[in-house]
């Protein structure tokens, strides 16, 4: 199953990258556009249509469109500024698109159907559909008022209305994973940054998202604690249960880790590949120079 | 000049009111407390009108003096068909005018809550009011205990005030013991010591809550949650 579906996702990408060289030639600009998906099988979990989004006068994203299908692994590359982020804030809900939809499993996000007609979502409507997702923050963001086992088992609780006995079984098992167990009556303030993401993560996958969302999740860390981050990222994405997409300028990770690779600058998916081709023959020329500036700073494969 | 004999025999008298003036602090602040933070919710409600109007009230009894708003409340409001016992007015009274102020307080502490906090309980799909409850106000609390525990302190101080809507706590017995006895010296000193104790045990409580709340937060010990 797994390894269909990547063959299929490696078909639509070869496809996707033939019209990017296309264009190239043609000297236009190169836009990747999404793979287009109307005779697969197996429908996207996330589809974002045409979405942009200003910040006043600053567009940082210019239309686009993007589809994530279940359990695929993908990494989002591109300088700072150039929409990433916000490519997964619209879809945690934490920023609201100026313009464009994104379905979750076949539901509207920000808009509402009614009557056939889409109209903005409520909170009650966001609520119910942001359950499918779940995101790590490049700051961790835990509570600094619960311990870790608190941080780890209130959403249950809480929002899933799980027993505390059934919440703290499941954030037990969670924080087993990320390798955090011992630290359960510890609060966040006394732990490294390396241990608090690592919290972050079991908090986030305590939920069951179908889609998880990594915004730069080892960006924040001292360079001797981003291994043992990302060595948990390895192992959850081994896992293949959840659709991942990893905003990262770790490179060798990214290559490591994703089915597919998408390249961003200046509010646009400029190219997407595997990464075995996304690495070692770019097309754009956007891409190369990019993939350059990481070789120099020796960040990178 | 000093008397023992009488400071004794006026003790029993003083202490009898003791009871108004620590329930009547007490009852002015839990009005203020939670008036504090019905104000700081409508004064951040998206709905402008109501956030408005809320910043309008605030200003308005900031102010104007808080004796004058007890004598609207006890004197006025009768006339209009309402009347409350001395005791309810001067609550309600104090209380409403601190409400003002520590709904200030409360914006502060909600303020110096992280915004990324929000954001982890959006991502955790919290509902608007268990963010509120479960994530934001036990963080935003936290740091404005002290600010809290001195307007608790200088609300005790105010209840003297609330003689002049008769009602009877220390000071005003105190009056009444001097003018039927023209002794002054002894009813007014006992009073001051009383409010030394209470001021003073406030104060010690507050820092020990502060200080449970320090250690739970940053778990330096395992303390009681």
């Amino acid at each position: 199953m797994r390894r269909l579906k990547r063959n299929r996702v490696g078909h639509l990408i070869s496809k996707g990258s033939e019209r990017v060289s296309e264009m190239t030639e043609n000297n236009h600009v190169a836009v990747a556009e999404a793979p287009q998906s109307n005779q697969e099988q197996t429908e996207p979990i996330v589809r974002y249509r045409k979405v942009s989004k200003s910040f006043g006068d600053n567009q940082v994203l210019k239309e686009v469109d993007f589809d994530l299908y279940p359990g695929e692994r993908v990494a989002v590359i591109g300088p700072s500024g150039s929409g990433k982020t916000t490519m997964a804030r619209l879809l945690m809900t934490l920023e609201k698109p100026t313009s464009g939809t994104i379905e979750v499993d076949g539901r509207q996000l920000w808009h509402k159907e009614v009557k056939g007609k889409l109209v903005p979502a409520d909170e009650k409507h966001l609520h119910e559909v942001r359950g499918d997702i779940g995101m790590v923050f490049q700051h961790f963001h835990l509570f600094p008022h619960m311990n870790i086992l608190k941080n780890v088992s209130v959403a249950p609780i809480k929002v899933l209305g799980l027993s505390k006995e059934e919440a703290e079984e499941r954030a037990k098992t969670m924080l087993d994973k990320v390798g955090m167990s011992d630290k359960l009556e510890a609060y966040p303030a006394n732990l490294s940054g390396g241990q608090q993401q690592r919290v972050a993560i079991a908090r986030a996958l305590v939920m069951r998202p179908k889609v998880m969302l990594f915004d730069e999740p080892t960006s924040a860390l001292d360079p001797e604690l981003v291994g043992e981050v990302l060595d948990v990222i390895k192992e959850i994405a081994a896992e293949g249960e959840m659709a991942m997409m990893l905003i990262t300028h770790e490179m060798s990770f990214a290559r490591d880790v994703a089915d597919r690779i998408v390249f961003f600058d200046e509010g646009r998916i400029i190219e997407q590949g595997r990464p075995e081709q996304i690495f070692t023959a770019p097309k754009t020329d956007r891409l190369q120079e990019f993939l350059k500036r990481f070789e120099l700073n020796g960040s990178s494969s | 000049m000093w008397s023992w004999d009488f400071t004794f025999k006026i003790l029993p008298q003083l202490l009898d009111t003791l009871w108004i003036t620590i329930s009547a602090t007490i009852a002015a602040f839990a009005v203020a407390m939670i008036g504090g933070l019905i104000l700081a919710f409508a004064r951040r409600s998206t709905f402008r009108l109501l956030s408005w109007v809320t910043y309008a009230f605030i200003e308005f009894i900031r102010t104007t003096p808080p004796l004058v708003q007890l004598y609207v409340i006890f004197y006025v409001l009768p006339r209009y068909g309402l009347s409350l016992s001395p005791f309810t007015a001067g609550v309600i009274g104090l209380g409403i005018h601190y409400s003002t102020y520590l709904s200030e307080v409360y914006r502060a502490g909600i303020d110096s809550v992280p915004r990324g906090q929000w954001e982890a309980a959006t991502a955790l799909n919290f509902s608007p009011l268990q963010k509120w409850k479960t994530i934001i106000l036990p963080q935003a609390i936290r740091p404005v205990v002290p600010v809290m525990g001195n307007y608790l302190i200088v609300m005790l101080k105010e209840t003297p005030m609330l003689s002049a809507i008769t009602l009877v706590e220390l000071l005003g017995r105190a009056q009444i013991i001097g003018s039927n006895t023209f002794r002054y010296l002894e009813p007014i000193t006992l009073v001051g010591l009383f409010f030394l104790v209470l001021s003073y045990s406030a104060s010690r409580l507050v820092i020990r809550l502060e200080k449970r709340m320090n250690i739970n937060h940053h778990g330096k010990m395992d303390a009681a949650a």
